[in-house]
C-alpha cells in the first residue's frame, strides 16, 4: 500500500457519508423547489418522504425545520432543528434558526447555569459532530503512526526527533478527539430529549391524571426525559423542574 | 439628647398603636320618604370582615362600599397616623316609620368590635305627594295626595335615523324630551354609551333647546331635541345603544285637599287660586335603548386598498412645486372632502420615490357637524425632501370609498406627479457631510429564519454513526497492524545487522589467531614476506572486526582516534601503534631475519592479548 493510496482512502473517508444518488436527491430537489415557491406543505411531504426511507442528514432536517417554521408549526420546526443539531452541533445556521423558532413559543424558561468547565468542554465537543471528531481522531492516529515509522526508520537524527515529538503530540490529540467523540456519543445515548406538542399541558406530580398539578408547559418547549412508566414520562425542563407528562403530549427528538 | 430623641421616637411609635378602636355608625337621623341618604360605618384601624346590619325597610342603592383614608400628622415631633376605614351604604327611605339599625360588626387585629345602634326616622316627604315619587322603588306606593300630573308628563325617547345601516354608514341618533309640564335644569346624568360605534356629538353644549309642539294621544306636548349623535358602526351585527339617563326638575301643580270640616272653607281653600301651589319635583328620566343592525359592506368589487371610508367624497392631491433643488422640501397634500365617516380615514397609500426623505403626514381635520351628519375635509400633508438630483415620479395615489348613493365602491385616483430635482448649488458639501453623519447601523426590519440548504445533501442511513462502527475500528486497527508488522520487520532487520557486528566481534580474536598461526608457520619456514603480510592482516583485521571500523578507514594515523573512541587505554594504543610500526620497520630492517620475526610475532601476540584483556 503506497502512501498515495492511503491518503486517497483517508480523504474519501473525510467526505462524510455516502452520496445516495438518484431518487432521494431528486426528492430533496423537489422539496427545495416547493419551499422556494412557498408551497411549504408540499416541501414537507418531499422531505418527509426521504426521512421515511431511513435516511438522515443535518441539512435535510434543517430544511424540514424551515418548512414547518414557514407553516407556523413551531413545535415541529423546533423538533427538526433539534434533530439537525444533534447530527451536527457545529452548524451555525441550525442554531440561528432554532433560536428564532424558540422566540415564537410561549414558554421562556431560564436554564440552569452550568459550571464554566462544563460549558467549555461542551463548547469544544460541539465544535463538530460525533463522527467529525471520530474521523479527525482516526486521521491524526494514522499520521501519528507514520511519525512512528519515521522515528524508527530514518537514519537522519533531525527527522527522527521530529517524528518522535510530532508522533507523541498527534497520539495525544487523537486520544482527545476520541474522548470528545465518545463524550458526544454518550450524551446522545443517555439524554432523551423531547418537544411538547400539545398547546397547553399541565405537568403532574406523579404518573396519574388525578395527581397534583405542578406547572404548565406549552407547545414547542424542549424537555428532558428521565424515566417512563406505562404511558407516562418523567420529564425535566431547562430550569430543573421535574414532573410527569403523558407520552401523547410530546415527541422525542 | 439622644435618649430624649429615642424616647420621642418610641412614644410616637406607641401612639400609633395605643389608639383605641373606634367603630361608629352615622347617618342622618331624619329622612323623608324617597330621599337617598348615606349610612356610614367608620373604624380607625385596619379592619376586615365587616358585617352590616339588616337594612329592612330601606332600599339599598349601593353598598357596602369600602374606602380607606389615612393621614399622618406631625406635631412637635409627635407623629399621629390616622387610618379611617369606612363602609358606606347608599340607602333610600321607602316607608314612613322609625327604624332601629342593629350594630354592625368588624374584626380589627383578630378582635371583634361592634358599632353603636342607630335610629332613623322616616317621615312623609313634604314636597312630593306620594304616588308621584319619581324613583323606581316608590312605584306602587300610594299616598293620600292626589296628583295633577300623570306618570307620562315628562319622558325621553331616542330615535335612530336608520336602524339598518351599512358598516361605516352614518346614523343620527336623536334624544328628544317630551313634556306637558314646565321643566328646568335638565342635566344628563349618564351619557349614552355607543360600544361598536365611532360617535360624534352633533349638539353643542350651549345650544338652546328649541321646543316645538306635538300632539300625542290628543294631548299637547312640548318636544325638544336634547342631544344628537352621529354614529358610524365599526363592526357588523346587532349593536345596542345604551339608554341615556337624565334628571330634570319638573314643576308639578300640587293640590292638597285641606279638610277643615267646613264645606265652605273646603271649597274655598281647595279653590285653584289658593291651592295652586307649584312643587318642584326632581325627576329621573331614562330613554329607551336602541338596537342598530349594522350590515356588512358588499364584498363584490371591494378594492384591495379599501380602508373603510363610507359616504360621498371627493379626492384632490397637489404638490406645491414640481421643480426643486436637492434638500428643498416639497409638500404633497391630499384632501378628502365630503360627507361620511371622514375622520376615520387615517392614512393614504402613498408610494414615495426612493432617496426621498419623508415624514409622517400632518393630518388636519376640518369637520362641520350638522344635524344630518358630518361633512368636512381631512387633509394629509406629506413633507418630502429629495436628497439626490434626478427626475422622480410619485405614483398615482388611490383613494377608495363606498358610495352610499350609487351603492358601489368608487376609487378616486390622483394624477402622477413628476418632480424635477436639480442639484442644489453650493450645498453638495453639506449633503456629503450630512449623508456621512447619517450613516446608521443596519436596521433590522424583521427577523426570519435563514434559507434552506440547496444542492446535493450527503445522506446517511438514520441512526448510523461512524464512531464505534466496524469501519471506525477497522480504520484504527488496520494502520496499527500495518505499523506492528513494520515494527516486527524492522526489528528483525536490525537484529540481523546487529548479529553480523556481534559475530565479527566474536570472531575477531579467532581470525587474528588464525592469521598469527599462519604467520608462525611462515616464520618457521623462513618465508619472511608472507610472514609480515600475515602479521599485518592479523593486526588490522582484528582492529577492524573488534571495533567495527571498516578496513578502508584504517591507517596508522587514524588508528589512535578510532581506538580512543572505543575507550581503549592510552597505554595500549601506544603499544599497538608501536607494534604496527615495528612490523613495518622490521620488514626492511637489517639483522637476523629469524630473530626479528620471532620478536614481531611475540609483540603482535602480546598486544592482541592485552587488548582482549582490556576489553573484557
Amino acid at each position: 500500500m503506497t502512501m498515495k493510496q492511503i491518503i486517497g482512502i483517508v480523504l474519501m473517508m473525510c467526505l462524510s457519508g455516502y452520496l445516495y444518488a438518484g431518487d432521494e436527491q431528486l426528492l430533496i430537489q423537489k422539496g427545495n423547489k416547493a419551499y422556494s415557491l412557498g408551497n411549504y406543505q408540499e416541501a414537507v411531504q418531499y422531505f418527509r418522504n426521504v426521512t421515511d426511507r431511513g435516511l438522515e442528514a443535518p441539512e435535510l432536517y434543517y430544511n424540514l425545520g424551515n418548512s414547518y417554521f414557514k407553516m407556523n408549526d413551531f413545535p415541529a420546526a423546533i423538533l427538526w432543528y433539534e434533530r439537525a443539531k444533534r447530527l451536527d452541533p457545529s452548524k451555525e445556521d441550525i442554531i440561528f434558526n432554532l433560536n428564532v423558532a424558540n422566540t415564537k413559543i410561549s414558554d421562556k424558561i431560564e436554564p440552569l447555569p452550568e459550571m464554566f468547565y462544563q460549558r467549555w468542554f461542551r463548547a469544544v465537543v460541539q465544535l463538530t459532530s460525533i463522527d467529525g471528531w471520530a474521523k479527525f481522531g482516526v486521521i491524526l492516529f494514522i499520521i501519528a503512526l507514520f511519525c512512528g515509522i519515521l522515528y524508527l526508520a530514518s537514519g537522519i537524527l533531525a527527522l527522527r526527533k521530529i517524528g518522535f515529538g510530532v508522533g507523541i503530540v498527534l497520539i495525544i490529540l487523537a486520544l482527545l478527539s476520541f474522548l470528545f467523540s465518545w463524550s458526544g456519543y454518550t450524551r446522545k445515548q443517555s439524554t432523551n430529549e423531547a418537544i411538547i406538542f400539545t398547546p397547553t399541558i399541565t405537568v403532574k406530580s406523579s404518573p396519574d391524571e388525578k395527581s397534583t398539578d405542578l406547572f404548565v408547559v406549552h407547545e414547542g418547549t424542549k424537555i428532558i426525559l428521565l424515566d417512563h412508566i406505562g404511558n407516562w414520562y418523567e420529564i425535566r425542563i431547562a430550569n430543573g423542574s421535574v414532573g410527569w407528562l403523558p407520552a401523547t403530549a410530546l415527541e422525542k427528538i | 439628647m439622644r435618649y430624649i430623641l429615642t424616647i420621642a421616637i418610641l412614644l410616637s411609635c406607641l401612639s400609633l398603636y395605643s389608639q383605641d378602636v373606634q367603630f361608629t355608625a352615622s347617618a342622618k337621623q331624619t329622612v323623608a320618604v324617597g330621599e337617598t341618604f348615606t349610612l356610614m360605618y367608620t373604624v380607625n384601624k385596619e379592619a376586615s370582615g365587616f358585617r352590616g346590619p339588616n337594612l329592612q325597610g330601606f332600599g339599598m342603592l349601593s353598598g357596602p362600599n369600602t374606602s380607606t383614608s389615612s393621614s399622618i400628622r406631625s406635631v412637635n415631633g409627635r407623629t399621629t397616623m390616622t387610618i379611617t376605614y369606612s363602609f358606606t351604604y347608599l340607602l333610600q327611605a321607602i316607608k314612613e316609620g322609625s327604624f332601629d339599625l342593629a350594630p354592625a360588626s368588624v374584626n380589627v387585629d383578630g378582635k371583634h368590635y361592634t358599632s353603636n345602634t342607630l335610629n332613623i326616622k322616616v317621615v312623609k316627604n313634604p314636597n312630593v305627594p306620594a304616588g308621584q315619587n319619581p324613583t323606581l322603588l316608590s312605584k306602587g306606593q300610594s299616598g293620600s295626595g292626589t296628583a295633577t300630573s300623570g306618570g307620562n308628563d315628562v319622558f325621553v325617547k331616542a330615535f335612530a335615523s336608520n336602524s339598518n345601516p351599512l358598516q361605516g354608514e352614518g346614523v343620527v341618533i336623536t334624544y328628544k324630551i317630551y313634556t306637558k309640564v314646565q321643566i328646568s335644569g335638565i342635566n344628563i346624568s349618564k351619557a349614552p354609551a355607543f360600544p361598536g360605534f365611532w360617535s360624534q356629538n352633533l349638539t353643542k353644549d350651549n345650544d338652546k333647546l328649541q321646543p316645538t309642539t306635538q300632539m300625542i294621544d290628543g294631548e299637547q306636548y312640548l318636544v325638544a331635541d336634547i342631544r344628537k349623535y352621529a354614529l358610524y358602526p365599526l363592526k357588523t351585527g346587532k349593536l345596542i345603544v345604551d339608554p341615556m339617563e337624565l334628571t330634570c326638575v319638573a314643576q308639578v301643580r300640587k293640590q292638597t285637599k285641606t279638610r277643615t270640616g267646613d264645606p265652605f272653607f273646603d271649597d274655598f281653600f281647595n279653590d285653584s287660586f289658593f291651592n295652586s301651589g307649584i312643587a318642584n319635583v326632581e325627576k329621573n328620566l331614562k330613554s329607551n335603548p336602541l338596537v342598530i343592525n349594522a350590515r356588512p359592506l358588499p364584498e363584490e368589487g371591494k378594492p384591495a386598498d379599501f380602508s373603510g371610508a363610507v359616504g360621498n367624497f371627493t379626492f384632490r392631491t397637489e404638490v406645491d412645486k414640481s421643480r426643486l433643488k436637492t434638500n428643498e422640501a416639497v409638500t404633497l397634500k391630499c384632501t378628502v372632502s365630503g360627507k361620511g365617516n371622514i375622520q376615520l380615514i387615517d392614512k393614504m397609500n402613498v408610494v414615495f420615490p426612493p432617496d426621498f426623505e419623508n415624514y409622517d403626514p400632518k393630518v388636519t381635520s376640518d369637520i362641520q357637524t350638522t344635524a344630518s351628519g358630518i361633512t368636512g375635509n381631512q387633509i394629509f400633508e406629506y413633507l418630502l425632501i429629495p436628497r439626490k438630483p434626478g427626475k422622480f415620479t410619485i405614483k398615482p395615489i388611490n383613494f377608495s370609498y363606498y358610495d352610499l348613493d350609487k351603492k358601489r365602491y368608487i376609487t378616486l385616483t390622483s394624477p402622477e406627479f413628476t418632480l424635477d430635482v436639480e442639484k442644489g448649488t453650493g450645498e453638495s458639501q453639506a449633503v456629503m457631510t450630512y449623508s456621512g453623519a447619517n450613516k446608521e447601523e443596519i436596521k433590522y426590519i424583521g427577523s426570519d429564519i435563514r434559507h434552506i440548504k440547496d444542492g446535493i445533501i450527503a445522506l446517511n442511513p438514520a441512526g448510523k454513526l461512524f464512531f464505534g462502527s466496524l469501519g471506525f475500528w477497522l480504520f484504527l486497527a488496520v494502520p496499527l497492524v500495518i505499523f506492528m508488522v513494520f515494527l516486527l520487520f524492522w526489528r528483525k532487520l536490525a537484529a540481523r545487522r546487529n548479529d553480523t557486528i556481534l559475530m565479527k566481534n566474536l570472531k575477531a580474536t579467532k581470525i587474528a589467531r588464525k592469521h598469527l598461526r599462519k604467520a608462525e608457520e611462515f616464520w618457521k619456514s623462513g618465508a619472511q614476506d608472507d610472514f609480515y603480510v600475515a602479521i599485518s592482516q592479523a593486526l588490522w583485521g582484528y582492529l577492524s572486526d573488534k571495533f567495527t571500523i571498516p578496513l578502508s578507514d584504517l591507517s596508522i594515523s587514524s588508528v589512535h582516534d578510532a581506538l580512543k573512541q572505543k575507550n581503549v587505554s592510552e597505554q595500549i594504543i601506544t603499544q599497538f601503534i608501536e607494534t604496527l610500526n615495528n612490523t613495518e620497520f622490521a620488514r626492511f630492517a637489517p639483522g637476523e631475519k629469524m630473530v626479528n620475526m620471532e620478536r614481531i610475532y611475540n609483540e603482535a601476540l602480546q598486544i592482541i592479548t592485552n587488548i582482549e584483556r582490556e576489553l573484557r
